[in-house]
């Protein structure tokens, strides 16, 4: 499947452990220079850790706390990572 | 080879990089706090040397870029710049990554390679990436970035010699050439080259460009005022790039990210699924909605039974210390205004500011070890739901939870919070949770006016969760007024990063605790001791009566003739103070016990205490009845005294305006008196009341309820009822009675203005409260 075939929607509708890749950041132009300082820019791959408002999410090796508001603004397309709950779950630890 | 002037190293870096740890670790034990006008953030600065070469270190305040948005992000552009007074421009700087998010981090480091200063990184945390299986080639990283990286393990003293040769060798050297820094388009540059020579010599090409990249940023408004003509060209050169295909912001990411992608190829070997870390185990029990809130409320209680648990005998000591200090000095010297303001000014003010340092030291070792293992940032992430229908955000949390302790750490806990208009409001709000300070003027106007023995078990409990409840319901009011009215902006992006858990370093705690009580004792110290020594000589002076005699002279005339018997009786109790100790517990144990009694050896030590107790408290008894009549005699002058004293006067004068709210001039001027400190009023009543300054709680709850008017319509009528009681309360609940907080508000808000709107805001609110409470209080009763 072509990649842009992928509908986007808003991170704050992703569940808790599923996966996207950020395609848009929309809002004040200050704010998408902050997000993109801490590495949330479009291309980023983010994962939810605990959905709602505020959020959790992975971003690459960082892991950052969004309200609602703002994570509407962040379009994503999902991709889909192998039961993410799961292996939370059962790999050991580092 | 020596240098002819001493080398300065500004260290920069992302929050949670280890950045702190590394300047402790480089500087040692000696640092000094660098403060900048107009701005709340601080520096640190230390020295380190490398063979025989000494080095100023410069800690900047951890930052996601050198974007900067406020007058406070931009201590960090105008240092490394050399545009800070008194500072000068660093000749190295040290940008500390995180090796385990190696591309975020090094988006601050091509900021800092365009700053003109040759640039040393220190790849951080090295381990924690090899934990998750990242291992980065340094060598090689250093190579492609065209600048030296040194990997070092700051928290196990890892690579420093290694750093600081680095940093020796840059030191003198030329910045490095352009070709380091990642090439924006060449529209962009001819657009920053244009923008620079209209601006002037004074403007360096990298202010420029964030002139051009910040829309609404703290430079842009800085030059303005200078060129009034800016904006509108800003706005047209950004509009050109828009149509280049360079349209900011998107362009500086873009940029930034394409060179660090390009340039850290190869460099980095991750493993093919992200690896599952103890972070990721912990976060998904302690951020739980239900679990970690649940896991978040034991913890703050244990905090808090702490603060009151472990600080009581510290405190009990340094009021001991206190007491045993004022009672030595008025023994030893003679009476007079300078024993006087010794012992009641200056030893009582010290002493009533030094008496909250166990409190604050305890509530700042649980702060930096929740801080520095990690679990700050999820405790803001739990609270920010509540904390956000008040205007505030989750950070917030722990400064308003804290000055229900004291709002002085509290307060000053309020740094964490990076948004300076939720930081102030706040600071601004912090005071109006109920502090263990107000404890002792609701336990004795409850005990006085609405005992368990009369209204029942259940009303002085009520009556105390209702006086905290009036903070907790009337902080998140006024923070969300603020944040409509005078603290009114943009919501903050509310974004936090949450930093991967570690083993709390005890170094840093204890450095934590230490600033926190050096900074209060030395600050907040000299201004509560001045308005002390303020206080008593209000209350002191005039110190004659309207015969033109000293009130000292006629106390010491009537006390004269019994001063044997007063050293008698003492005498007599110290004899006997241990076995009375022992009796009174086993007293209030044998009354615990009820029918059942004492064990019977409890019960047999009981009955010899008494037996030994008992003779000498009947050879007591005569010289107390004797010296009663005196002490009554002698606290009728010191009421007297008070009643004249400036205070005093100052009291009478400002009736009518207390009126209203129940209160005669006594009260008035108890309040007046315990502005600098609320909890003097315990004192200050005790000794308007004629029971001198020891008096037991349960005797001035006696008095308090006999006070009558003096003059006006309702002279003879009690003074105190229970609407008084109530509105007495809160007054205290809602006023900034505390010199202390004040001075602590002025040196984090670094204006006076803000505290003396505190105590305006504050004040009126008490008055208010207390007015109302009053006036439908008794109407109803």
């Amino acid at each position: 499947m072509n990649l842009a075939d992928i509908p986007m929607l808003p991170l704050e509708l992703l569940q808790a452990g599923e996966a996207a890749d950020v395609a848009e950041v929309h809002g004040e132009p200050a704010w998408i220079g902050r997000m993109a300082e801490l590495g949330l820019r479009p291309g980023s791959r983010v994962q939810v850790l605990q959905p709602g408002s505020p959020c959790m999410l992975q971003v690459n090796g960082t892991r950052l706390c969004l309200r609602g508001e703002q994570a509407m603004q962040i379009l994503v397309r999902p991709v889909p990572v192998a039961a993410p709950a799961m292996r939370l779950a059962v790999e050991p630890c580092r | 080879m020596i240098a002819t002037r001493t080398t300065t190293v500004a260290l920069v870096g992302n929050p949670n990089t280890g950045k702190t740890t590394l300047f402790n670790a480089l500087s040692g034990l000696r640092q000094r706090v660098g403060n900048y006008p107009g701005v709340t953030v601080e520096t640190k600065k230390g020295r380190m040397t490398w063979k025989d070469q000494g080095f100023d270190l410069i800690d900047l305040p951890g930052t996601y870029s050198l974007a900067p948005r406020s007058p406070d992000e931009m201590v960090a552009v105008d240092l490394i710049l050399g545009h800070q007074a008194g500072e000068p421009r660093p000749d190295v700087l040290v940008s500390i990554v995180d090796a385990a998010n190696l591309e975020r981090n090094l988006y601050l480091t091509t900021q800092a390679l365009e700053m003109g200063i040759p640039v040393v990184v220190a790849l951080n945390m090295i381990d924690v990436a090899q934990a998750q299986g990242i291992l980065v080639d340094a060598d090689k990283l250093g190579k492609q970035l065209g600048v030296t990286v040194v990997p070092i393990q700051a928290n196990k003293r890892r690579g420093l010699d290694e750093l600081k040769q680095a940093v020796a060798a840059c030191a003198g050297r030329a910045a490095p050439n352009g070709a380091v820094a990642p090439a924006f388009p060449d529209a962009f540059e001819q657009e920053v080259s244009a923008l620079q020579k209209s601006l002037g010599e004074e403007v360096e090409p990298f202010v420029a460009r964030r002139l051009l990249l910040d829309v609404g940023g703290y430079i842009e408004t800085k030059l303005e005022a200078k060129h009034p003509d800016l904006k509108q060209r800003v706005e047209d050169a950004r509009q050109r790039l828009q149509q280049a295909g360079a349209g900011v912001p998107g362009v500086e990411a873009r940029v930034r990210y394409g060179w660090i992608r390009q340039n850290t190829a190869g460099c980095i070997q991750r493993p093919a699924q992200r690896v599952v870390t103890w972070t990721d185990r912990i976060d998904r029990v302690l951020t739980h909605r239900v679990f970690g809130t649940i896991i978040f409320l034991a913890l703050m209680l244990l905090v808090f039974w702490s603060i009151f648990k472990w600080a009581t005998p510290a405190m009990d000591l340094i009021n001991e210390a206190k007491d045993a200090l004022g009672g030595w000095i008025n023994d030893a010297l003679p009476a007079g205004p300078l024993t006087s303001l010794l012992a009641d000014g200056v030893v009582k003010g010290v002493g009533g500011v030094v008496v909250f340092l166990p409190q604050i030291l305890i509530l700042f070792g649980f702060i930096a070890v929740l801080e520095d293992c990690g679990y700050m940032a999820r405790a803001a992430f739990l609270m920010d739901r509540l904390m956000a229908r008040c205007g505030l955000s989750g950070k917030s949390f722990i400064p308003m939870l804290s000055s229900m302790a004291c709002a002085i750490p509290g307060i000053m806990a309020a740094r964490v919070i990076e948004n300076q208009r939720d930081r102030f409001t706040t600071i601004l709000v912090a005071p109006l949770m109920s502090c263990s300070a107000r404890l002792p003027v609701y336990l004795l106007l409850i005990a006085a006016f609405l005992p368990a023995s009369v209204y029942g078990e259940w009303t002085p409990v009520l009556t105390m969760f209702a006086m905290y409840l009036i903070g907790l319901i009337v902080a998140p009011l006024i923070a969300l007024l603020l944040k409509r009215t005078l603290l009114r902006g943009e919501t903050p992006v509310f974004v936090m990063e949450m930093p991967l858990y570690k083993r709390p370093s005890l170094r840093t705690v204890l450095r934590r605790m230490f600033d926190a009580g050096w900074a209060f004792v030395y600050r907040a110290g000299t201004l509560i001791l001045a308005s002390m020594i303020v206080v008593w000589a209000l209350l002191y002076f005039p110190n004659t009566d309207a015969n033109g005699v000293k009130y000292d002279d006629r106390i010491a005339a009537l006390n004269e003739p019994h001063e044997e018997a007063r050293k008698e009786l003492k005498a007599l109790k110290v004899s006997i103070a241990k076995e009375s100790e022992e009796l009174e517990k086993l007293n209030t144990a044998a009354q615990h016990a009820g029918e059942a009694g004492l064990p019977a050896a409890d019960e047999a030590r009981r009955e010899e205490l008494e037996a030994a107790v008992k003779p000498v408290e009947e050879k007591m008894e005569p010289l107390q009845a004797r010296l009663k009549p005196i002490d009554e005699a002698i606290n009728k002058i010191k009421g007297e005294w008070k009643a004249n004293s400036l205070l005093g006067q100052l009291g009478h004068i400002i009736e009518p305006v207390v009126a209203p709210l129940g209160w005669d001039w006594r009260i008035g001027t108890a309040a007046l008196a315990s502005f600098p400190a609320r909890e003097v009023i315990v004192g200050t009543l005790g000794i308007i009341y004629d029971l001198g300054e020891e008096a037991e709680e349960s005797d001035l709850a006696t008095a308090l309820q006999e006070a009558k008017w003096e003059s006006g319509p309702k002279a003879g009528q009690p003074v105190f009822s229970i609407p008084v009681a109530l509105s007495i309360m809160v007054f205290f609940a809602l006023c900034a009675q505390c010199a202390s907080t004040l001075a602590v508000i002025k040196r984090e808000t670094r204006s006076w203005g803000w505290a003396a709107f505190t105590f305006g805001y504050m004040t009126a609110l008490a008055y208010i409260g207390a007015l109302l409470v009053y006036q439908i209080g008794s109407r109803i009763v």
